[in-house]
This record gives structure tokens, C-alpha cells and sequence, in this order.
């Protein structure tokens, strides 16, 4: 098709070869395929329905939903939105499919485009860092894959302690781990959020929160990451903090 | 009966959750992300050198690629074990190869065994409670391939109608958010005991020393091993209170 012109090096050349065929070609696939997982993603709730008949009440699963949309829904939109100057068109479809991003996904792309020599944001940067999250994609899902299997048989041969140990003190580490990890950058944030949290749940605990219908779990989490939103927002307003320096 | 003396204390809900079934579920889904990755691998591949990239940087990018996914894959690996331990393999497999990631899972599936009372961890979880766990991640997962789906060619518009002022709020609401929801899960864990406490208090300390480390002397892979290392002090730390001062509430 187009000529590739070995002239003006990096952004310029080959320009109309990426704009004008690999980004359409990427989204028209990368559209396709992410909806397709939408729908293929339901498998094991549906192999529940399905082959074991287990279904939980409508209602459950909107409470969990909404809790979950609570919690995490922001990211949907704020996630591809803060990693998209990074991945590229490409890469945002794949990291947002396969996961595991900031340990994982951004780190290769980064790395690969170091190793070629091309720079972050132009085409050629774009095409490197597809290759390496593609590359990285079939390295995780096998050792993944290879490990579950593993895993699985060994949890189960694990003495009692530890299996219990295993179910009830990794998952409190993971969440003081990832805190500690944000906390780092907002100090002061962390702080406020601990405060409102440990308000709410004592509040939830004793029984205060029973004006709200339903078991008031949601109250919780609606007020500590709000709240803790609110609070950022009003710091940053007055100040008082700011976004870490790019590393 | 020896069979019956050795059954183990993980929950009845387990025979589903790592049943054949449940594997066979899991494959489809996991065979469109290694789809999409071969479609997009061999586009990229070829359009590459039309604009001008040479075998051996393709060939740099593939090999770097790859390199670096081993050391972050095998400490998914370990953080993997917390999800294989409460939804079980062919789920936590899933999960993580597919969407997400150890700090949304878990939560996900805490938020879904909450509805009913539970908390993971918790030995009489019901098929019940643990479906609506699979449906909470399944569900609350779907957000980030919706945005991403339809989302991706318009993201630079919105990128440049956020304007300047607002740009330097994006990473403070979303580690704002982060942090009320962590906040609120780990209170939850401080009010179940000392030990859970010891444990969320070293997972967090031994993350702030790693980061703290990785940050000054520039070393990426401890970036990469932080959280697998802090999760497991964290644990053997719970272990030591429990077999020692057990819980003062």
C-alpha cells in the first residue's frame, strides 16, 4: 500500500499507514472482542445456574452490585481515562480485557518501548507496546493457568492451620498493603478515609444505622468513599495536597 | 472412616467451585483475551514495519515483553492464593487472567458473601452466598469492559475536554476512592479481631518499607513482588497472634 519512507525518523513517517488502517482495523476488532468477553465473562455464573441450579435472589445481586458500582464504578470511567496517554488505542482494549494492569500490563509496554528505542504516544511506540502486552497476555494467562491447577491441590493438602490461616489473615494484609499503597501518596486523604470508615463501621456495628432499610452495608461504603472523595476534593481546593510526581 | 477424618474444613461450597464444570465455564472467555492479543499481535507485526519499525526492534519489544511478564505473572501467582482460597481455582484463574486484578476481585467477592452476612474467610458460607460473589465480580467487572469497548476511539476528545484545572483532579478522586473503600474494608477486618488487625497493620508496613526501598534505589521488580511479600508477612504475622495472644475483642 503505502510506501514506507525511511526519511523523517519516528512520529512522521508511516503516519497514514497507522491512522488510516491499523486504528480503524483495532477498533473495529478491539470493540468486538471486549463486548464478546462481556458476554462470555457470565460462563461460571451461569454454569452455577445452570448445571448446579444455584442462583441467588434478584435482590442480592443488585445489593452486591450496587455495592460493588459504588466502590469501584468510578474506576470504570477514571482507569482507562489516567492509562490511556500510556497504552495507546491498542493497548487500552487489552489491558482493560486481560487485567492486572498497573502490575502488569504498564510495566511490559514501558519496558518494550525502552528496549526498541521508540517513544511513548507515537505510532511506533503504539505498535511496540501492543506487542509486548500481547506478549505478556500469553505469559500470565499460561503461568496462571498452570498455577490454579497446582494450587488448588496443594491448598487442599494444607494443614488445618494454615488453611484457615490462609482464609482469614492474607486477605486483611492485602487490603492494609493496598491502602498503605495510596496512603503513601495522600497521607492526609488515607488518614481522613480511616476516620470515616472506622466511624461508619463502629456506627453499623452498634446498631446506629438502622434508620436506613435493607442492612446498611451500603451506607458504609457510600459514606467512607465519598466522603473520603468530598474530602480530597476540598483538601486539594484548599491546597493541601497534590498528586505525587511522575516516576 | 479415614476419608471422613481427612475431610478438610474448606467449605461446602468448594465441591462446586473448583468442580469440572466450572473449568469448562471458564474457557471461553479466557479464549477471546488470547485471541484478541493474536489478532492484535499479528496486525501490529506486520503495520509495524510499513511505518517503519525493523525486525529487531519488533523482535526487542516481543522478548522484553515477555521478560517482563514472568517476575509480575508469579506474583499474581501468589496473590492468587487468597482468591483460589475463598472462590476457588477455575474462578480465581479466570478473574485474573480476564478483567481483573487481586485488589478488585477480593473486594468483589467480599461485597457479594456480605450480602448475605458473610465474610470471606468464613467456614459456612452457602452455594447461595458464594454465586452471589461469582455475580458480584462478574457483574461489577463488566464497567471497565463496557468503557472500553465503546469508549476507547473517544478518549481523546474527553481527555482534552477535562481541560487543565480538572486534570490534576483524575488521580486524586480515584486514589480518594481508593483509599474510603479500603478504609472501609480493613476496618471491617480490624473489628473481627487482633490477629486480622496485626495483619492488615504489617501488610501495610512492610508494603510502605518495600515501596519506600523500590522508590529510593530504583528497583522495579521489588515494585513487582510488594504486594505478594506484604500479603504474606502479613499472614504469618496473623498466625503468630492467633497461636499466641489469640483475639482481646
Amino acid at each position: 500500500m503505502s510506501g514506507n519512507t525511511d526519511s523523517v525518523d519516528g512520529q512522521h513517517s508511516g503516519d497514514g499507514v497507522y491512522e488510516t488502517e491499523f486504528i480503524p482495523y483495532i477498533n473495529k476488532w478491539g470493540r468486538r472482542t471486549n463486548a464478546l468477553a462481556v458476554l462470555l465473562s457470565l460462563g461460571p455464573a451461569v454454569a452455577l445456574l445452570t448445571v448446579f441450579d444455584i442462583l441467588p435472589p434478584t435482590q442480592a445481586i443488585t445489593g452486591a452490585f450496587i455495592s460493588v458500582a459504588a466502590t469501584f464504578g468510578i474506576f470504570w470511567v477514571v482507569e482507562p481515562l489516567s492509562y490511556y496517554p500510556v497504552l495507546g488505542i491498542p493497548g487500552t482494549y487489552m489491558a482493560f480485557l486481560s487485567g492486572n494492569i498497573s502490575n502488569l500490563r504498564l510495566p511490559c509496554a514501558a519496558a518494550a518501548q525502552e528496549s526498541a528505542d521508540v517513544q511513548t504516544g507515537t505510532p511506533k511506540g503504539s505498535i511496540i507496546s501492543t506487542i509486548a502486552i500481547a506478549a505478556s497476555i500469553g505469559v500470565n494467562t499460561t503461568l496462571l493457568g498452570v498455577g490454579a491447577f497446582a494450587l488448588v491441590s496443594t491448598f487442599q493438602a494444607l494443614p488445618e492451620l494454615w488453611q484457615n490461616a490462609l482464609d482469614s489473615y492474607l486477605v486483611p494484609a492485602v487490603f492494609g498493603a493496598i491502602f498503605a499503597q495510596f496512603g503513601r501518596d495522600y497521607p492526609k486523604v488515607a488518614g481522613a478515609g480511616f476516620v470515616l470508615a472506622l466511624a461508619m463501621t463502629m456506627l453499623l456495628e452498634l446498631g446506629y444505622l438502622g434508620v436506613f432499610p435493607g442492612y446498611p452495608l451500603y451506607m458504609v461504603i457510600i459514606v467512607s468513599v465519598f466522603g473520603t472523595i468530598l474530602i480530597a476534593r476540598w483538601m486539594w481546593k484548599q491546597g493541601m495536597i497534590e498528586p505525587p510526581e511522575e516516576s | 472412616m479415614v476419608w471422613i477424618e481427612s475431610l478438610p474444613v474448606v467449605p461446602a461450597y468448594m465441591d462446586v467451585a473448583n468442580s469440572r464444570w466450572l473449568w469448562l465455564s471458564t474457557v471461553p472467555v479466557v479464549s477471546v483475551v488470547l485471541l484478541q492479543a493474536a489478532i492484535f499481535f499479528r496486525r501490529a507485526w506486520s503495520d509495524g514495519k510499513e511505518i517503519g519499525l525493523s525486525d529487531d526492534q519488533l523482535k526487542s519489544g516481543f522478548k522484553t515483553g515477555v521478560i517482563s511478564a514472568i517476575g509480575p505473572a508469579i506474583a499474581v501467582l501468589v496473590g492468587m492464593l487468597a482468591l483460589i482460597a475463598t472462590v476457588g481455582g477455575p474462578v480465581a484463574w479466570m478473574r485474573l487472567s480476564v478483567i481483573g486484578s487481586v485488589a478488585f476481585e477480593l473486594p468483589a467477592a467480599e461485597l457479594g458473601v456480605s450480602q448475605f452476612g458473610y465474610s470471606l474467610g468464613d467456614s459456612d458460607i452457602t452455594e447461595t452466598a458464594y454465586a452471589t460473589a461469582v455475580w458480584s465480580m462478574t457483574l461489577g467487572g463488566t464497567g471497565w469492559l463496557l468503557v472500553s469497548a465503546f469508549g476507547t476511539p473517544h478518549m481523546e476528545k474527553a481527555r482534552q475536554k477535562l481541560g487543565e484545572g480538572k486534570d490534576a483532579l483524575i488521580p486524586i478522586i480515584g486514589a480518594a476512592a481508593m483509599l474510603g473503600a479500603f478504609a472501609y474494608f480493613l476496618t471491617g477486618e480490624v473489628a473481627s479481631g487482633t490477629p486480622e488487625t496485626g495483619s492488615v497493620a504489617t501488610g501495610g508496613l512492610v508494603m510502605l518499607i518495600l515501596l519506600q526501598i523500590a522508590d529510593n534505589k530504583e528497583i522495579q521488580w521489588l515494585r513487582e513482588w510488594a504486594l505478594g511479600t506484604a500479603m504474606m508477612v502479613g499472614l504469618l504475622v496473623g498466625v503468630a497472634l492467633q497461636v499466641t495472644v489469640g483475639t482481646w475483642w
